[in-house]
């Protein structure tokens, strides 16, 4: 019951700490409005972002169309709103899966140490080497352009951050007296890594994944950019960019580039206040 | 020290070599004749099968896959990459004409954008809480924010386009003069908006490392021991602060060379992205592994320099 009560408390701190810094509680407006806007895009607006309306192409900003339409006539606000989806789900879902594949290989570097830490670090950096960009257009010839793929290679080239920070921090938490002090009550080596061990390195690592997703959304719209990211055929920020890649296109359609220009760069700062917001919050360190 | 260098040089061998062997063996699963891309393929389409097979056997592709990955090693360190299908040229020609372009865009914007991005961080940390500071650390966060090709694609309106002051694209102008000074007109635009991302990041965590430092009691220490303030920023906290920092400028190391095929596409910039891209386009997937490895390889040169400068400034590390 008392360790429920400590848990709430440091919870509730944390939230104080955080609800109190403007600039992250501005972010995470943000955030919750773009992911709010992209869910109901439907609700938003009446456009599909696929359809294609010869008759209505490149037509400027007007009341019906807010950010006019490309040059085979589709709605760019729409594709806006339905591409913040693919770019957002691609995003968080490559963090998540790069925190995860990082905590379990921090855990046990951190962990067991000796020869198995020196192994997976080794591969780390190994890994780390290679350009996502680079990796993807390997991968390309062979099984296509795709959303997995792309989550696939953002996985594979960035757990690194998150094996280092955790595996820094159990190291040394082994240290720590209060680990000893388990290790004497006979508390299981498991139990002592998930229950004692884990918690106190979730931290940084939140954080990270945090800021993660803003520089996952930041790689596929360069991706896609150049026409290696996820295929044409599906709406992302990087995609409705990727048709502005000729001088006359961007000078004469800026709406093309300007606007998923605008819409990566406030999401992307928005992600960034929260992290930092969040970093802050919970750092016992900082007050 | 020197034994610190040499160190790492050697460690450098293992990698290369892992490199390497991922390379061959992603090659030798390609599908097709091997002989293909072991030869001019003009000269390929004149043979007969007889010939293929005799040409096979001396060039030892029939051999067990050991005593292939070694003839291939030498002749990599021969510069023969084997053949592109498309451009029907040797690879490793097409890397030495691109290649050095990639390079020196990725060095420049690594030198160029950690000299400003530590000095703007450096900067803000001494101005803490000044207008100044406060400028700067907006002017980071949007760096970090907006993708770098946004960036590139203004850059172009606004200085090649409406400005006229630097040319929108290519590497050097046509039966123009190609000394390095003409050369960098063109490499200007690329630089800046290569060198972004890594200024705003390091502008953000040189101030914030500086500010850590500055809390540090040696720092007191110093302060009490009656230095000049300049003296003590620069030289007890800055060179400390450098040591976390150097460790970004290299974990960002690779985010550059990656994210030079799309700058380079944003420029019509003729290095290796470029040649990887057309490649792609046209199926020639043999140009791509060897770019990619070859950027691979780059990237761990580039990496192990850093390291060894972080060493410098941290005889800690040095000790190890």
């Amino acid at each position: 019951m008392n360790r429920k009560q400590g848990r709430s408390s440091l919870t509730k701190r944390s939230l104080d700490k955080f609800f109190k810094n403007r600039m992250a509680v501005v972010g995470a407006i943000f955030v919750i409005l773009f992911v709010g806007a992209c869910i109901f895009a439907p609700l938003i607006t009446p456009y599909d972002p696929t359809r294609l309306v010869p008759p209505d192409r490149e037509l400027p900003p007007s009341a019906e169309h807010w950010l006019g339409t490309d040059r085979v006539g589709r709605d760019i606000f729409a594709r806006i709103l339905y591409g913040g989806r693919m770019s957002i789900l691609i995003g968080v879902s490559s963090a998540i899966g790069a925190t995860a594949l990082g905590t379990i290989f921090g855990c046990i570097a951190g962990f067991f140490g000796g020869k198995v830490d020196r192994v997976l670090v080794t591969i780390q950096e190994f890994v780390s080497i290679f350009p996502s960009t680079l990796l993807i257009m390997l991968i390309v010839p062979f099984v296509g352009r795709s959303v997995p793929m792309m989550i696939f290679i953002f996985i594979i080239t960035s757990w690194g951050a998150p094996m280092r920070i955790i595996r820094g921090r159990i190291l040394s938490l082994k240290e720590e007296p209060f680990i000893e002090s388990c290790r004497a009550n006979g508390i299981s080596g498991m139990s002592i890594m998930f229950h004692h061990m884990m918690p106190n390195t979730l931290g940084p690592v939140i954080v990270n994944a945090s800021l993660n997703v803003a520089g996952f959304i930041l790689s596929e719209a360069g991706l896609s950019y150049i026409g290696l990211g996820v295929p044409e055929t599906v709406p992302t920020w990087g995609n409705i960019i990727n048709a502005a890649k000729r001088l006359d296109i961007i000078q004469n359609t800026p709406m093309l580039w300007v606007a998923p220009g605008v819409a990566i760069g406030v999401f992307v700062l928005a992600i960034n206040f929260f992290g930092d917001g969040l970093r802050d919050a919970l750092d016992p360190t900082t007050r | 020290m020197l034994k610190y260098v040499l160190r790492k040089l050697v460690a450098l061998i293992p990698k290369l070599l892992a490199i390497s062997l991922i390379l061959f063996v992603m090659m030798d699963l390609l599908p097709g004749d091997p002989l293909t891309r072991a030869m001019n393929p003009d000269t390929y389409g004149q043979l007969t099968e007889e010939l293929k097979e005799q040409y096979r056997e001396a060039m030892g592709l029939n051999k067990p896959l050991p005593v292939r990955y070694l003839n291939w090693l030498g002749n990599i360190l021969k510069g023969d990459f084997g053949w592109s299908t498309s451009t029907k040229q040797n690879i490793g020609n097409m890397l030495a004409g691109r290649f050095p372009y990639t390079v020196e865009l990725s060095l420049m914007s690594v030198v160029i954008g950690s000299f400003l991005g530590i000095l703007f961080g450096y900067i803000a940390s001494i101005f803490k809480n000044t207008i100044i500071d406060y400028g700067l650390t907006l002017c980071s966060v949007i760096g970090v924010s907006v993708p770098n090709f946004f960036f590139g694609i203004v850059f172009l309106l606004a200085f090649a386009v409406k400005l006229k002051w630097l040319p929108t694209g290519g590497r050097m102008e046509v039966g123009g003069a190609t000394d390095f000074f003409h050369r960098f007109k063109f490499m200007i635009l690329p630089i800046m908006t290569q060198s972004i991302g890594l200024i705003a990041a390091l502008m953000r965590y040189t101030r914030s490392t500086m500010l850590d430092v500055l809390n540090r009691d040696y720092i007191k220490t110093a302060r009490s021991k009656g230095l000049r303030e300049a003296t003590v920023n620069f030289k007890h906290g800055f060179r400390n602060a450098m040591i976390p920092v150097m460790t970004i400028v290299c974990m960002r190391i690779p985010m550059i060379v990656g994210g030079s095929v799309v700058v380079e596409s944003v420029f019509n910039y003729p290095g290796t992205g470029q040649m990887s891209l057309t490649a792609l386009t046209a199926g020639d997937i043999p140009v791509v592994m060897v770019t990619t490895m070859v950027s691979a390889a780059f990237t761990l040169a580039a990496s192990t320099i850093v390291d060894i400068v972080t060493a410098m400034l941290d005889p800690r590390i040095r000790m190890e």
